[in-house]
């Protein structure tokens, strides 16, 4: 930050991050395992020192987490934080050899990337050319390979399997009904937008508006836009009216 | 008759065309995307929607790209109440001779409802892509063959 971007405030200069488990390491077999594996990795989150974190539930191989399945994930981050220790100490793993070998590795494979990236003219020019998204795929792609080959072991996926129809059943899937839900929302902006001062609403849309034709930070406007009211949707369309809408460049 | 059947044959068969579709607001392309590629690979032709498509922009490019198959995937939950609009939005415009197969985060406990409104195939979490290839080229053929005749 200091050499590359000139940063002064030492508040800039803090590396504060949020963690959040991996939606992939879930699977709907077995799932009640999906509660373990993120066990672990909340606790590997937080033994890497991490200020923020969000631990996924069970059941979203499936769909939403039902209220059981979240309250789970949250019980699990007070588990760690209040149960284990860990978060006593600012750095528990300080000094192990493999723990500091792997930062160092890490670190020296982030900076291949970055460096790639700045040779592409920077992350917006890389997404562009489609490099990140290529990257992201293309190690989702071995990743499932090494497990069909069987290279890779996840545990009821490709060992220790089990057919389990009725464990699945037992999962309290969070029930909603689509039409029901649709019906119900459109009613609220349909009330939302009876009630809102129109003046100020249409000004706060189109102040919005010339904010991005000229390249301001648009982000008071959208604020202000929220508050005389604007549905998302309405913000999304100026914005979209002005720049133009984002299509996944093709690669297949 | 028959000569006409044989010389109607092409010599080389079209490549089996496949639309991957992303419907609605559910923003897990991983699957998608590995299935995607995993198709390609295996000699498919795949066009892939992109994100958050309406099931009306998916009849009007599976009509205009002539596909062979659509393929569905899911992973919020609603995959019974799009494939119900899929369906009913392909028969609307006699297209609904293209099959429908699916998957996704699709609980094995929905598999029968999704086959009774008329999905062709569902595939659940956990499917060897190999297995989902053979099947895909088996109901391509099919579907071929009933077109020729």
């Amino acid at each position: 930050m200091k050499e590359w971007f000139g940063a002064k405030k030492p508040r800039s200069l803090w590396l504060r991050f949020h963690v959040q488990t991996a939606g992939c390491s879930l699977y709907p077999q077995q799932p009640w395992l999906n509660i373990v594996r993120t066990a672990l990795e909340a606790l590997a989150a937080v033994l890497g020192g991490c200020q923020s974190l969000h631990t996924n539930a069970f059941d979203e191989p499936f769909r939403v987490p039902s209220e059981f399945a979240a309250k789970i994930a949250l019980r699990t981050q007070q588990i760690i934080a209040y149960e284990t220790g860990v978060a006593d100490v600012i750095d528990p793993l300080a000094g192990s050899y493999f723990v500091e070998w792997l930062t160092d590795e890490m670190e020296e494979r982030a900076w291949r990337y970055i460096e790639r990236i700045e040779s592409l003219g920077g992350m917006l020019e890389a997404v562009k050319k489609g490099y990140p998204q290529r990257e992201v795929e293309e190690a989702a792609y071995r990743f499932q390979r090494e497990v069909e080959e069987g290279r890779r072991f996840i545990v009821g996926v490709n060992i220790f399997k089990e057919e389990d129809v009725e464990e699945v059943r037992r999962v309290p899937l969070l029930e909603f009904n689509q039409e029901e839900v649709e019906r119900r929302q459109k009613e609220r902006v349909r009330k939302v937008r009876s009630m809102r001062d129109e003046a100020r609403w249409r000004r706060a849309l189109d102040e919005l508006r010339g904010a991005a034709e000229r390249g301001d930070n648009i982000m008071p406007y959208v604020l202000n836009a929220v508050k005389a009211y604007a549905t998302i949707g309405e913000i999304m369309g100026v914005l979209k009216d002005v720049y133009g809408t984002y299509v996944e460049p093709p690669y297949y | 008759m028959s000569m006409e059947l044989t010389l109607s044959r092409p010599t080389t068969r079209r490549k089996v065309k496949v639309l991957v579709a992303k419907i609605g607001l559910d923003g897990h392309d991983r699957g998608a995307k590995v299935i995607a590629r995993a198709l390609r690979d295996a000699g498919f032709e795949v066009v892939y929607t992109g994100l958050r498509q309406t099931v009306d922009q998916v009849v009007a490019a599976a009509i205009q790209e002539d596909v062979d198959i659509i393929g569905v995937n899911q992973h919020e939950g609603s995959h019974v109440y799009i494939a119900r609009k899929l369906l009913e939005k392909l028969r609307e415009y006699g297209a609904d001779d293209i099959p429908v197969v699916m998957g996704g985060s699709i609980p094995v406990v929905d598999l029968d409802v999704l086959k009774n409104i008329g999905v062709r195939e569902v595939f659940l979490p956990g499917t060897p892509i190999n297995e989902i290839v053979d099947k895909l080229l088996r109901i391509a053929e099919e579907r071929r063959s009933r077109r020729e005749v």
